[in-house]
């Protein structure tokens, strides 16, 4: 298999001792800037970029390629130790990773699941990728316009499920939410929108600083009313030894991370939709499987369908990248700008003219996830001691990353401001019993949807005709109505003894 | 856990929020239509048509959520959680005329002393901790250029 | 006696004094400006960016030729508003010393959002120089069922549509200009906005479009790899190298040849001083004269170096703008 060999050549250009230095350093560096909350792989890269220059372009790229990658991983810490999410992938791992962490005390454990998820899911897509990379990047290309308004309709309809117990609630929450998203500049028309003539909102609302401030600074208003909770002994079990997971827990999270590594690869390939969408489609495909706790309550299969699926999409976005050119996303794109600076031209031609240096790229992230995982695995202990401190101190000095961060995301105080109002407004829904896991979900998504919708329409010039003439659409519009129609028919199903009803457990 | 004193709503924030949600509804349909257009023959949906249709969907929530809102409890509300918001609205406030790090850093300082009545060598700990954290991370290394405030401005500029 | 003394202090004073005011007539004729403290140079989009890395390289090569007097450039990107605020910002620079230290990059592509969406004004500004010109063409894809666009124009007269994606910014400007030209409506010709032409290209990658508006440096490789062939040349001159093939429009049938200036620039605050803009103005052509920027920008991205120092760029941007108000109605 010429790929094979081809792979392996680059890993001969991996193996300098210059190489394998700047993968590390790619690795630590990505995981720190990760596990800032604030600090998301777009801002880390980009911000770390200028620290590549130094190096000739080989080392450059690798070490810029492992810290894209190693970001993924860091995410997940202050997302399970804080819940307070580094980055937006990681905010469905805060979901089960928290409370596993503290209500189950299971805190290395945590942090072990979702490290060996992730290197599960990022394997997947580097294998995937060695293989098939340009067969698969034009896989992505098929998913045009129609084809993904399908595909986000369905993703929409599992937003269903995280709901929570009050439907009527969540639905409002979900809703306010996506008008908050159509505030600023629509790009098909080139004229704003909702901006009610302040010249901040002509950009909109900025996601990161929302995302702190929604989750992050909510969770710290809340905070307030543990800090004289005495911390229990969580302080056993420091070690590395007592972090490990058991065999039972292993087997438990093998499933879920190797059916969302395959979803989140294939996901990180699509246009626009990037490591979070992959995330949360990973966390609502695991829903339909059993998980041997309720999601939601610290089950390893929670984080496991998460962290493996938004690695995945990590190396499924270089597929594109790579192969055509074309950057999945907004981190894509600095990657891009990036190589692209180094004379390196990402596109249909780079496996021809430079097989060296892309098949050391991808070398490099095999062993980028290798080290990232031995890495963050030894670090837990240390990451621990993070819980042991006392609340009443973690809440200034949180408080104090929020606003830091948020700020850096624009360098400006606009950040703050909005990561400061959207914290109150959290906190308030939090506290009213509006369920917040959608909110995140409907602010990416609901964008996406809409723009394809519109350019849809475009091209069929207004008629509904596309969606299903296309065999892809045609499929997923299928699968759609399918879902819809699910809970209506069901009871039908029943009476025809198509369907057993489990009953319930005493 | 019979709480004969907790409040069923009269008129609080569980009727506010789907008030404020409705109101919010009404003036994007409204600027959705008028302004932004809704369908266009050949094009298809134009910038007002989603954000009106969701403005409806919210519309019937906020409805719903409101009539539902009578039968539920109030929330609960602690008086100190709200001292966290105030804190950083102050620090918002004293970043124009000190600078960001400097107005993060007396409030850390404020708060463990003052407020939590944390012994010095907490305080200070603590205190080192995070200024390390964010002036190592964000400041020397990321090189974010953090506001420095009118009087800094005034005196260096 | 007395007087001869009240004569001499006279004297005495207006010696000590006259000094001072031959300096300041010499200062205000030969005062050279040269930057005497860190420069704030502010880009208005996201790092990684076509304008960011036009900074960069314009600041790396000042920085190596010693063209800033020794001083830093601090870059900052801002891009609440979507850089408007920016903007607005570097416009109300105060006076002295900060406005003749302040620096912004300014494009085609800026000042049509700011003259549409707000108040803002070219007026507000000192233009300093413009470095690059860039033009654009029209492709096709490997699945697309026109082969020229003369079929694609036949098709449309015969009852049929086609569909173009761009990026936001200037191609939609230039798609306004040739359904124009033309004379086909938006409905014959239809025109999706991307957020960036990667996106654009992708779509038609993908035959989900039937023609892409994109500029050379965009679609270089994807034409070199036979992904795409031009199709359209939007310039008065054909293109070289590989796009050399793609004819103008005045070629095809009886109309008159459509090209859209897109183009980068560098301005600085209204209240900068007039020693202070030269002296950038100088610097800048010193960057557009070397051959690392020929090479490492010009080349590689494949813009048209097409220098103006900064009274020539005040003209050019000025009727720039003063156009395009027109052709929005303003």
């Amino acid at each position: 298999m010429e790929n094979i060999e081809l792979l392996l050549q680059g890993f001969a250009v991996l193996f300098t001792f210059q190489n394998i230095l700047a993968t590390i350093l790619g690795a630590v560096l990505g995981l720190i800037i990760g596990a800032m909350p604030g600090i998301g792989s777009l801002a880390g890269v980009a911000l770390l970029l200028p620290l590549t220059y130094k190096f000739n372009p080989t080392t450059a790229i690798i070490m810029l390629g492992s810290l894209y990658y190693a970001n993924m991983y860091g995410g997940a810490f202050s997302a399970i130790l804080l819940n307070i999410p580094g980055d937006s992938p990681a905010v469905m791992t805060s979901l089960d990773g928290y409370p596993m962490a503290t209500v189950k005390k299971r805190p290395g454990q945590a942090l072990l699941t979702s490290n060996l998820s992730s290197f599960i899911g990022g394997l997947i897509g580097m294998i995937i990728l060695t293989f098939t990379g340009p067969a698969l990047a034009n896989v992505g290309l098929k998913f045009g316009p129609a084809e993904m308004t399908a595909l986000l309709l369905v993703a929409m309809t599992s937003i269903g499920w995280l709901v929570g117990e009050n439907p009527t609630r969540g639905v409002l929450l979900t809703m306010f939410v996506i008008m908050l998203a159509s505030m600023g500049m629509d790009t098909l028309s080139g004229s704003p929108r909702y901006d009610f003539g302040s010249i901040y909102l002509l950009g909109g609302i900025p996601f990161t600083p929302f995302v702190i401030g929604i989750v992050g600074f909510a969770q710290v208003i809340k905070l307030m009313e543990d800090r004289n909770i005495q911390t229990k002994a969580a302080a056993e079990k420091l070690t590395i030894r007592g972090s490990m997971i058991t065999r039972h827990d292993f087997r438990r999270l093998l499933p879920p991370a190797l059916r969302s590594g395959f979803l989140g690869t294939f996901v990180g390939v699509l246009p626009g939709a990037g490591a979070t969408t992959a995330a949360f489609l990973g966390y609502a495909t695991q829903k339909s499987f059993k998980s041997e706790e309720p999601l939601g309550t610290g089950a390893i299969e929670g984080i496991a369908a998460c962290e493996a699926a938004n690695n995945g999409a990590a190396a499924g976005a270089f597929a594109p990248l790579l192969a055509l050119g074309i950057p999945g996303s907004g981190t894509g794109a600095v990657l891009l700008g990036g190589l692209m600076m180094w004379g390196l031209n990402p596109g249909p031609l780079l496996f021809v003219n430079e097989p060296d240096f892309a098949w050391g790229l991808i070398a490099s992230l095999f062993l980028a996830n290798l080290i990232t995982l031995a890495i963050a695995w030894g670090v837990i202990p240390f990451l621990i001691k993070i819980l042991s401190v006392p609340t009443k101190l973690l809440i200034p000095c949180i408080t104090v990353v929020c606003i830091v961060g948020s700020y850096s995301t624009s360098n400006s105080m606009y950040g703050v401001l909005v990561m400061f109002l959207s914290g109150i407004l959290g906190y308030v829904m939090q506290k009213s019993r509006y369920a917040t896991p959608p909110v995140l979900l409907a602010f990416v998504l609901a964008p996406l949807l809409e723009s394809n919708m519109r350019k849809a329409f475009i091209i069929s010039r207004g008629s509904l005709n596309i969606f299903f003439a296309k065999p892809i659409s045609l499929v997923l519009m299928i699968a759609l109505f399918a879902i819809l129609l699910f809970p209506v028919v069901r009871p039908a199903l029943v009476k025809a003894g198509l369907i057993k009803i489990k009953e319930p457990k005493s | 856990m019979t709480n004969t004193e907790r409040k069923t709503s009269g008129f609080g924030i569980n009727q506010i929020i789907p008030i404020v949600a409705a109101v919010m509804s009404i003036a994007f349909i409204w600027l959705g239509l008028n302004k932004y257009g809704f369908w266009h023959s050949a094009k298809g949906p134009m910038p007002g048509f989603f954000p009106v249709v969701i403005s409806v969907a919210m519309l019937f929530a906020s409805i719903l959520a409101f009539v539902f809102s009578f039968k539920e409890e109030a929330p609960v509300f602690p008086v100190a959680n709200w001292l966290v918001p105030l804190s950083v609205a102050c620090i918002i406030g004293a970043t124009f005329l000190i600078g960001l790090i400097p107005s993060v850093a007396v409030y850390v300082l404020v708060w463990l002393k003052a407020y939590e009545k944390c012994t010095w060598k907490t305080t200070l700990i603590t205190f080192a901790a995070i200024m390390a954290v964010v002036i190592g991370c964000f400041v020397l290394w990321l090189g974010v250029p953090f506001p420095k405030g009118l009087i800094y401005n005034a005196l260096f500029s | 006696m007395k007087k001869f003394l009240s004569l001499t202090a006279l004297a005495l004073v207006l010696g000590t004094v006259s000094p001072l005011f031959a300096e300041g007539a010499a200062e205000s004729s030969s005062a050279a400006f040269a930057p005497s403290k860190d420069i704030e140079w502010i880009v208005t989009s996201s790092p990684g960016g076509g304008s960011d890395i036009y900074t960069r390289v314009i600041t790396d090569i000042m920085t190596k030729g010693n063209l800033s007097g020794g001083q830093t450039f601090l870059v900052t990107n801002k891009t609440d508003g979507g850089g408007e605020v920016g903007r607005l910002m570097v416009s109300r620079v105060a006076a002295g010393k900060a406005a003749d230290h302040t620096l912004l990059t300014f494009n085609s592509g800026d000042l049509m959002p700011m003259v549409k969406n707000t108040a803002n004004r070219l007026e507000n500004f000192t233009p300093l120089a413009l470095m690059a010109v860039d033009k654009q063409l029209l492709f096709i894809g490997e699945m697309s069922k026109y082969k020229t666009f003369a079929e694609v124009i036949d098709a449309i007269k015969a009852g049929g549509n086609a569909v173009i994606a761009g990026s936001k910014g200037d191609d939609v400007a230039t798609y306004e200009l040739l359904i124009k030209e033309l004379g086909f409506t938006e409905n014959q010709l239809a025109f999706i906005t991307n957020d960036a032409t990667s996106a654009a290209i992708t779509s038609i990658l993908g035959g989900h479009v039937d023609l892409v508006l994109s500029k050379p440096a965009a679609a270089d490789q994807y034409v070199a790899a036979g992904k795409l062939t031009p199709v359209l040349a939007l310039s008065k001159t054909r293109f070289t190298g590989n796009l050399a093939s793609a004819p103008r429009l005045s070629e095809i049938g009886n109309y008159k040849d459509v090209e859209y200036p897109v183009w980068r620039g560098i301005v600085g605050p209204k209240s900068m001083s007039p020693a202070a803009a030269k002296y950038w103005s100088d610097a800048f052509k010193a960057v557009s004269d070397s051959a690392t920027w020929q090479k490492d920008y010009i080349g590689k991205y494949k813009l048209l170096a097409d220098f103006m120092p900064y009274e020539a760029a005040k003209t050019f941007m000025a009727e720039f703008e003063a156009g395009y108000l027109k052709s929005i109605g303003k």
